[in-house]
């Protein structure tokens, strides 16, 4: 009779969670199929290898020490918890129904594991509360931690009664089983305080283990659509649908009638879409943002849940709100410095920069956008720079070279110098750039410039949502190069590079891009420089568009152990490299809400390892920003900001009298 | 209420001035133009206008170039219709032909009120709004910060006195005013939704003959001679101090005790 209502109870729950559950996922995934089209499931063999490295392995997850460690510990519990599920549900719908000593075995230890995992996260969450946090829906947290304890206590009990309870219930005998070590501990308790021996509270002991157990699990399943644990169900396929296209490129090619202004859910593509029930609201992309640390109101995860938010009221039947400058305010938007850090961090892979420059766009369109920056906009619309200098200055700074940089428009060139605004208009990288052009001639290089025909690459137009000014751009910089002849492009410039690299490809242009430093080690490789030990210490700041965005780690550290330099790492380096805050137009706004720029920030970083007097930069913006951050930090004494061309010029023998060491 | 706002194509300062020195002539063919400030301003106040009380916004240019760009981004601004006034006109139209000219269609329709950049680089003593005020025969402002619908056909005006003070001026429609500013800085508009709007919006083409009227019998234009130089004093502090004194002293301007 009770084993009956058991059963009837498992059904009635089963069916019932499971159509609470689809119930409320279903207006999810309308929502999906409203929104635009984007292609996530090519290559998948290769999809599914990365999957298995970030789920199985946690690879992300785990560069966060404790964190990854007790997110293990439950996640495998997860998988463990199937196995209970079967030996339970068993129990009662096939009497006499075991999953074997073994496996007991390893429920049990699952169990050991979660709970661990649980204190853990309690203990993280109460007492060392990481700024991480702040915002996130704490309660979910602790209602979700709260609901897998029930689970793991509910396995336990039901176990530990199940050898008292099963001649009643069942009317078989198992024995007691010692491999699930957890219940048969506690079946020892049962029977040394005499419970065991009274059918009525080892029946009840059973009956609310199994509650606690299988009950939980469905009430689990109901809640999550509406929790923030629905990464539970999406995370998995949200990994094995991550970006597989250049990973620099920041939005797709676009249908010509489409802009990439995100007004409504609907201009999200689909995967935008499940990116926003994907987050788990960790906050390990708040952690990492530059914005956020510089007290900025901008937090990524923020735009991910305010957006989540949105959709769930438009759900619910509230009229919708514009999502730019109403659901994420204006402020927000127009902090990013779309420098990627979030993205790289973000163990769902939740691609947040995409969303903002789409929401960025759409302010735009409304004319809403900082006013220097609305300058710049207008400057590269009419002069092609974002100095508001005539086009024809922009060649100005090969003025005063010995030997003349030959004109690419006019004769064939072996390497096409794409030069950039900040290196052909900026004084103090003017001078870098007659240093660069001064190792080319030295190696022998056969390179020209495109003079007046080169504009500026539109990589920071495109990421202030300015997808037409790009396309402008990018058309007349195609139009110069499809005339000039050449083998391969080089830049001065991570920004260019990455828009040459990745975003040009929209529009046709396919060549080989090379930054300097990659040249330059090949340049050396090849014996065309042969530099001397410098017997320096530096630190190497990685620009956010030659590293994080096009991957380029190795080639400026090789470049400087070949010119006898000691490189010692700032905390934050490689793919976590912390961002100087001038990208994503950043460099041209207000500093509305800035409390600690984030380029005084990374001096600071740089300034706390011992014996280090060289900042190591390549590339144009982080000279302008970080020569500014050692003088606000007063670090001028101990740190001096360096180009990795002056070093290598210095260590080829090239005198540069404006560049001296500082005392080291 | 229909407002009329003027637009002006100017040369772009950031690039040189093309100068023929023999003749004294500027070659207009070989400069770049953009849209005048100060007509950003007045199409900007005329959008808040639009928005606060929803007056109708046309935006009028008289074709002495290519001014399709212009009127096309006043449209994806938010100006509800553009006209261009084209004829046997260039660059080196005066201002008094362009007041004419404009005068001349504006006295056609029927608007409210006309708003105008206070002066232009080529218009510094702002004659544009002035003229067109008196061919039409109007009320005329100028150096406006603040445009606002009053009632009964009244017109608000806020203007900027010297000595810190401002005037607040009641009129009658129709009238004419000269922008100085608006409330808001001017509003961007981007590549893509002025290429829509290229696309799908047609710009009212009105024809007009040239005008008869005084003009310059002839104008040419000088660069100006530098009549004096700074003097920048370099070297350390002793030699720059040494020579302050020195300047001084030949200025018979330092008293010895």
């Amino acid at each position: 009779m009770a084993r009956d209502l058991l059963m009837a109870l498992t059904i009635a729950l089963l069916l019932g969670a499971a159509a609470f559950f689809a119930a409320r996922m279903l207006p999810l995934v309308r929502v999906m199929r409203r929104a635009r089209p984007t292609s996530r499931l090519d290559h998948w063999p290769r999809r599914l290898g990365f999957m298995a490295g970030q789920v199985l392995a946690h690879k992300r997850l785990l560069q966060m020490k404790m964190s990854g460690v007790l997110h293990f510990f439950i996640f495998s519990g997860f998988v463990i918890l199937f196995i209970d599920i079967v030996d339970a549900v068993g129990q009662v719908f096939a009497p006499g129904f075991n999953i074997g000593p073994a496996l007991d075995c390893v429920v049990d230890i699952f169990v050991a594991l979660v709970l661990i995992g649980i204190v853990l996260a309690v203990y993280q969450r109460a007492v060392l509360k990481p700024e991480r946090y702040h915002g996130s829906d704490e309660r979910d947290g602790y209602v979700i931690l709260g609901m897998i304890a029930v689970i793991m206590i509910g396995i336990i009990l039901h176990e530990s009664f199940y050898p008292f309870a099963a001649p009643l219930l069942f009317h078989v005998r198992p024995g007691l089983d010692p491999w699930g070590f957890l219940g048969y501990a506690l079946a020892r308790v049962w029977m040394a305080t005499g419970l065991a021996a009274h059918p009525a509270i080892a029946e009840t002991g059973y009956i609310t283990g199994y509650i606690l157990d299988i009950g939980m699990v469905f009430a689990f399943l109901a809640y999550l659509p509406t929790s923030k644990h629905l990464h539970i169900f999406l995370a998995v396929p949200s990994i094995f649908l991550h970006k597989t296209r250049p990973h620099g490129e920041l939005v797709e090619p676009l249908p010509p009638e489409e802009g990439m202004a995100i007004r409504s859910v609907a201009d999200m593509n689909w995967k935008d879409v499940m990116d926003l029930f994907t987050c788990t609201e960790c906050g390990r992309c708040q952690a990492v943002c530059p914005a956020h640390a510089s007290g900025q109101r901008l937090s990524p995860k923020m735009v991910i849940i305010e957006l989540r938010d949105a959709v769930r009221r438009e759900l619910a039947g509230e009229p919708p709100v514009p999502l730019a400058g109403g659901v994420v305010s204006a402020e927000e938007l127009w902090a990013c410095t779309t420098c990627g850090a979030c993205q790289e961090a973000c163990p769902v892979f939740i691609e947040h920069v995409p969303k903002i420059a789409g929401l960025r766009a759409a302010l735009l369109e409304d004319g809403e956008i900082d006013k220097s920056a609305q300058k710049v906009l207008v400057g590269w619309d009419r002069q092609g720079n974002s100095f508001g200098q005539p086009v024809r200055k922009r060649p100005a700074w090969a003025k005063g070279l010995d030997v003349p940089i030959k004109d690419a428009r006019k004769e064939p060139v072996d390497w096409l110098w794409f030069v950039g605004d900040f290196a052909s208009y900026e004084p103090r990288v003017q001078n870098l750039s007659r240093l660069v052009a001064r190792l080319l001639q030295q190696a022998g290089v056969d390179f020209g410039i495109l003079y007046e025909g080169e504009v500026n690459s539109g990589n920071d137009a495109l990421r202030m949502g300015e997808y037409g000014l790009f396309e402008t751009l990018a058309q007349k910089n195609l139009a110069m190069l499809e005339k000039a002849q050449f083998n391969q492009i080089f830049t001065t410039d991570p920004h260019s590079f990455n828009a040459l690299r990745n975003e040009y490809r929209k529009l046709g242009f396919e060549r080989p891009v090379r930054h300097y430093t990659q040249a330059f080690l090949d340049l050396i490789e090849e014996g065309k420089l042969n530099p001397s030990p410098l017997n320096l210490k530096v630190t190497y700041h990685d620009p956010c568009y030659l590293g994080r965005w096009n991957r380029v780690f190795d080639a400026p550290r090789q470049l400087l152990e070949r010119m006898g330099i000691e490189l010692v790492e700032m905390p934050r380096h490689g793919a976590n490299s912390f961002c100087c805050g001038a990208g994503g137009g950043r460099i041209w706004m207000e500093e509305n809400g800035v409390s600690d720029r984030p380029a005084n920030i990374r001096i600071r970083e740089a300034l706390s390892l011992e014996d280090v007097n060289y900042f190591v930069v390549a590339c144009p913006k982080d000279m302008s920003m970080f020569s500014a951050a050692v003088q606000s930090t007063n670090g001028e004494e101990r740190m001096k900001v360096i180009d990795v061309a002056e070093l290598l010029a210095q260590a080829v023998g090239l005198n540069e009298p404006v560049e001296t060491a500082a005392a080291t | 209420m229909r407002v009329a706002v003027l637009l002006k194509a100017v040369p772009d300062l950031v690039e040189e001035l093309v100068l023929d020195e023999e003749s004294g002539s500027l070659q207009y063919d070989e400069m770049s133009y953009v849209p005048s400030e100060w007509d950003d301003q007045a199409l900007e106040e005329a959008l808040i206008l639009k928005e606060e009380s929803g007056a109708q916004v046309t935006a009028i240019a008289v074709s002495t170039g290519d001014v399709d760009t212009m009127l096309f981004t006043a449209l994806a601004k938010g100006a509800d219709h553009v006209v261009k006034i084209t004829g046997d006109f260039d660059a080196s139209m005066s201002n008094w032909q362009q007041a004419r000219v404009l005068s001349d269609y504006v006295r056609e329709q029927d608007f409210d009120m006309v708003l105008s950049g206070v002066q232009a680089i080529d218009d510094v003593d702002g004659q544009i709004p002035g003229l067109v005020a008196g061919f039409l025969n109007w009320p005329h402002a100028s150096v406006v910060t603040e445009v606002r619908m009053g009632g009964d056909s009244k017109v608000l005006l806020r203007q900027e006195y010297s000595g810190g003070l401002v005037a607040e001026i009641e009129v009658e429609s129709p009238v004419v005013i000269g922008v100085q500013a608006a409330r808001k800085p001017p509003r961007y508009a981007s590549v893509a939704k002025v290429r829509q709007v290229a696309k799908s919006v047609a710009i009212e083409e009105v024809s007009a003959g040239a005008p008869a009227g005084p003009a310059f019998a002839d104008i040419q234009f000088v660069r100006p001679v530098a009549a004096g130089r700074a003097e920048m004093i370099e070297g350390d502090v002793d030699a720059v101090a040494d020579r302050i004194v020195q300047i001084l002293a030949d200025h018979n301007l330092l008293r010895r005790a």
